[in-house]
C-alpha cells in the first residue's frame, strides 16, 4: 500500500511534500534513538515525538511515513527536514492505539 | 579467497544512557555510555580532572555483523550519531555537507571524548562499516547518507546538528 493510499484510508492529511513510497510494515515507538536499531525500511512510524531528531533517525531507518499522534504538530524546521528526506509526515488526533487499530483493519500485522 | 562483500546487519543492541561530564577545572568534556537503570551522577577526581555530571540522554548502541563472513565490527567507540547541519565551509564536515545533493545527508559519529586529546576517535573500520550498512539499506529507497568521525569537526561543541538521543523520557515529573 502506498503512503497516499494509507493516508486516504485513515483520513490523514499530509503536513509536507513526500515521496509516495510503498508501506510494508509498522513500527510504533516514542523512543527516537530506538528507530535506528529497530525500525525497518518502508515502515510507517507511529509516535508522539515531534523533535527534529525523529526525522534524523527515521531517515537512517529508511522509514517511508511518520504519523504523529495525539494531535501534535511538528515545527517548521522539522517539516523542512522531512521534505529533504521525502518521508511523509502526518498528524493524527487520537492516540497510538487508535491508529494501530486502523492499521490492523487495513491488513497490517 | 577474495575479500568479503559485507552484508551488514545490526547486532548486540544495548539500551542505556549517553552521559556527559565536564571538568570543573579545565573545561574538558567527556561522554560515556551507561547501561545502568539510572545514569551515574557522582562527581569524581581523575588525575588532573574533576569530573561533574552535565546531563544524560537515553540512547541505543549496537554493533554490526556480516551475514556473509560472520565478522563483527565493535561500535563501542560510537556514543551516538548526529545529523550535521554545519554551515562552516572551513570545517571538513561543513564542506562535506555543502557538497551533498538534496537527497543526501551527513551524520557525525560521536566518540566518547570529542575533544580528542589523544587523537583517538571512532575507528576507521567502524566508520567504513556504518557507511556500508546504511548505504546498502537506503539505496533501494533512493536515499544517501555519509557517516564521518567527529574528529573531522572543527569544534563539536559549536557544531550545528541534531543528535539522535531521547531527552526526558525517564525523568520524574
Amino acid at each position: 500500500m502506498k503512503v497516499s493510499e494509507l493516508a486516504q484510508k485513515t483520513g490523514l492529511a499530509a503536513i509536507n511534500e513526500y515521496k509516495d513510497r510503498e508501506i510494508e510494515r509498522v513500527y510504533i515507538s516514542d523512543m527516537v534513538s530506538d528507530l535506528i536499531a529497530s525500525a525497518r525500511t518502508n515502515s510507517v512510524v507511529v509516535t508522539l515525538q515531534t523533535h527534529k531528531s525523529l526525522i534524523a533517525a527515521a531517515n537512517l531507518a529508511g522509514a517511508a511515513m511518520i504519523v504523529i499522534v495525539n494531535g501534535r504538530k511538528p515545527s517548521e524546521d522539522v517539516v523542512a527536514l522531512a521534505n529533504r528526506t521525502g518521508i511523509g509526515l502526518f498528524s493524527y488526533d487520537l492516540d497510538s492505539w487508535a491508529f494501530a487499530k486502523k492499521l490492523v483493519n487495513l491488513g497490517f500485522e | 579467497m577474495g575479500p568479503c562483500n559485507h552484508e551488514w546487519s545490526i547486532c548486540n543492541v544495548r539500551h542505556g544512557y549517553f552521559v556527559e561530564e565536564g571538568c570543573f577545572e579545565c573545561g574538558a568534556r567527556l561522554s560515556f555510555f551507561s547501561a545502568e537503570p539510572v545514569p551515574p551522577i557522582d562527581k569524581y577526581r581523575e588525575g588532573r580532572h574533576y569530573w561533574a555530571y552535565l546531563g544524560s540522554f537515553q540512547t541505543v548502541k549496537f554493533d554490526l555483523k556480516c551475514r556473509a563472513c560472520a565478522g563483527i565490527v565493535d561500535l563501542n567507540d560510537v556514543n551516538g550519531l548526529m545529523l550535521s547541519e554545519c554551515t562552516d565551509r572551513d570545517c571538513q564536515v561543513g564542506a562535506l555537507v555543502h557538497q551533498q545533493g538534496p537527497d543526501s545527508l551527513v551524520y557525525v559519529a560521536l566518540c566518547p571524548n570529542t575533544s580528542h586529546p589523544t587523537g583517538k576517535c571512532v575507528s576507521s573500520e567502524g566508520i567504513e562499516a556504518l557507511n556500508q550498512y546504511f548505504r546498502a539499506k537506503l539505496a533501494p529507497v533512493g536515499r544517501k547518507v555519509t557517516i564521518v568521525p567527529c574528529k573531522l569537526c572543527n569544534s563539536i561543541d559549536k557544531c550545528r546538528g541534531t543528535s539522535i538521543v531521547d531527552v526526558g523520557l525517564t525523568d520524574i515529573q
